[in-house]
């Protein structure tokens, strides 16, 4: 089971309404996004890894992981930012210089701080879409969308998508052993036309699924249509909805005097 | 007494196949029964269990449940898949939703019932094929043997009077099995009919009370286990002996 979905499943405030954990994340994203400053966004960062260990009982290491992968991302993005190339050296008396070849590759203090500033506004963004996504599987997300009358059939699609995500996964790893024990990617070029065999193979499993899925569904007396589910039941916590109103406050305070 | 569910001459072919594979089918399945539906691949077993709850309909013949031919308009095969459960080989292949509670109240809310009721039905079929810790648990964390309970339950919330079974064991182990036996215990005691297909001589001998055979898409044999298991020219006729007695 994948590690993401593995907490969404298991955290501490898992049986809390999504709304409210989707509402949190959401504000503190704008308010990223919003106020742009980096005093806020560290402050946001802090405040989604605190109430992820705190609240949901997450490891601490695991939150952290999951921002450093971002932020990997997050620096090779901003790269173009940071730094400039051209045929002739700036004249700007403050630019670090490096030559290569015909090319300048040049950046100064302004460029590294609006790079910098650049990351830190999506990484707190980030880390709010993390606190979410650690502390809500995607079952309950989607419950909150049905709630929120989105489409029935776009609700449908994503259960069912989600559902086979992991059951073609545990074919496809299925198929890949077989093949590999049969020596299927014991060379480059063996390997390569075994995985073309394993993507149509794949194609044509999934389409048998849905059908086979089709008659199941069919069995259970369906007749096309909305897939009806029972809503499951959240409870509302209070002590959760202080501590987001502490953190919106901090937020816009941090903003407002700096 | 007129049988619960019955075949009357039924042929079935597959669209651009030449063989029926239900080859003037005639056989009656009484109800209270514990049956064992036995027969090769290819015999025609899947074939039939499709055509019992209105899934295919039969080029020729009828398919009777409670002594009424079955139509196949909307209306009635609604009320049909309510009295008479089907579940699958791959369980995997019948849970669409990834929460196990949202998966088993699909029947029940398909039948018209209301919320509450439908939670009534969802706690009463957990309860029946001890899911209940898993309700709140995804789908994809779950044992073969887990899915395969859980997938029985969904069809056991609609509350059918005959379970049918399409080899639903096949991939579980002795343990996995035994439990849905535990299931099927507590539903024949409660007066439901449970067919069964098995290739299992044990399973005929202590838990079936009634046997079909089937051979090339017809019914090679039907009655108790004592009679079939005396029953030389059948046994010999339908490859059973050689399976089941011969010694290795």
């Amino acid at each position: 089971m994948h590690i993401i979905d593995c907490y969404a499943y298991s955290n501490k405030i898992r049986a809390v309404d999504p709304a409210q954990k989707a509402g949190l994340a959401v504000i503190v994203l704008l308010l990223c996004l919003v106020f742009n400053h980096p005093a806020v966004s560290l402050l946001a960062v802090a405040w989604m890894w605190g109430l992820a260990v705190w609240q949901a009982g997450l490891p601490v290491l695991i939150f952290g992981r999951v921002l450093v992968a971002e932020l990997f991302f997050l620096c090779l993005a901003t790269v173009a930012v940071a730094l400039s190339i051209s045929l002739t050296a700036p004249a700007n008396p403050e630019a670090w210089l490096l030559p290569v070849g015909p090319l300048w590759i040049s950046s100064t203090p302004a460029d590294i701080y609006k790079a910098a500033n650049l990351v830190l506004r999506a990484l707190g963004a980030a880390s709010a879409m993390n606190f979410l996504a650690l502390t809500t599987p995607l079952v309950d997300l989607v419950d909150l969308l049905r709630r929120l009358r989105f489409s029935p059939i776009l609700i449908d699609l994503m259960t069912v998508m989600y559902r086979f995500i992991f059951v073609l996964l545990d074919s496809l790893n299925r198929m890949y052993m077989a093949q590999d024990s049969r020596l299927g990617y014991s060379s480059y070029w063996r390997g390569m036309s075994s995985a073309g065999l394993l993507g149509s193979r794949l194609f044509v499993d999934a389409f048998q699924r849905s059908r086979r899925l089709q008659t199941a569904l069919d069995a259970r007396g369906y007749e096309g249509g909305h897939l009806q589910v029972l809503p499951t039941i959240y409870y509302r916590s209070n002590k959760l909805l202080g501590m987001s109103a502490a953190a919106i406050l901090s937020l816009t305070a941090v903003w407002l005097v700096l | 007494m007129t049988p619960l569910l019955e075949f009357a001459d039924v042929y079935y072919r597959y669209p651009g196949q030449e063989r029926y594979a239900l080859d003037g089918l005639t056989v009656a399945f009484p109800g209270g029964e514990n049956i064992a539906l036995i027969g090769r691949n290819g015999a025609g077993k899947s074939t039939l269990f499709l055509h019992c709850n209105g899934l295919y309909r039969p080029d020729t013949g009828e398919v009777r449940f409670g002594g009424r031919p079955l139509a196949y308009d909307r209306k009635s095969l609604k009320v049909l898949r309510q009295h008479i459960g089907v579940v699958f080989q791959n369980a995997d292949e019948q849970l669409f939703s990834a929460s196990v509670a949202q998966d088993i109240s699909f029947g029940p809310f398909n039948l018209g019932l209301t919320e509450q009721e439908v939670r009534r039905r969802v706690q009463m079929a957990a309860e029946l094929c001890e899911v209940v810790e898993m309700l709140e648990r995804p789908t994809h964390a779950l044992s073969g043997g887990e899915k395969a309970r859980v997938a029985l339950a969904g069809v056991l919330a609609m509350d059918p009077d005959i379970l049918i079974s399409d080899e639903l064991m096949a991939n579980l182990d002795p343990w996995g099995r035994r439990r849905i036996f535990d299931i099927f215990k507590r539903l024949h005691r409660r007066g439901k009919t449970i067919v069964l297909a098995t290739h299992d001589l044990n399973v005929v001998r202590r838990w079936a009370t009634y046997v079909v055979v089937m051979a090339g898409g017809r019914a090679a044999f039907a009655g108790s286990p004592d009679d079939l298991l005396a029953n030389q020219a059948v046994l010999d006729e339908t490859g059973l002996a050689e399976v089941w007695f011969d010694e290795f």
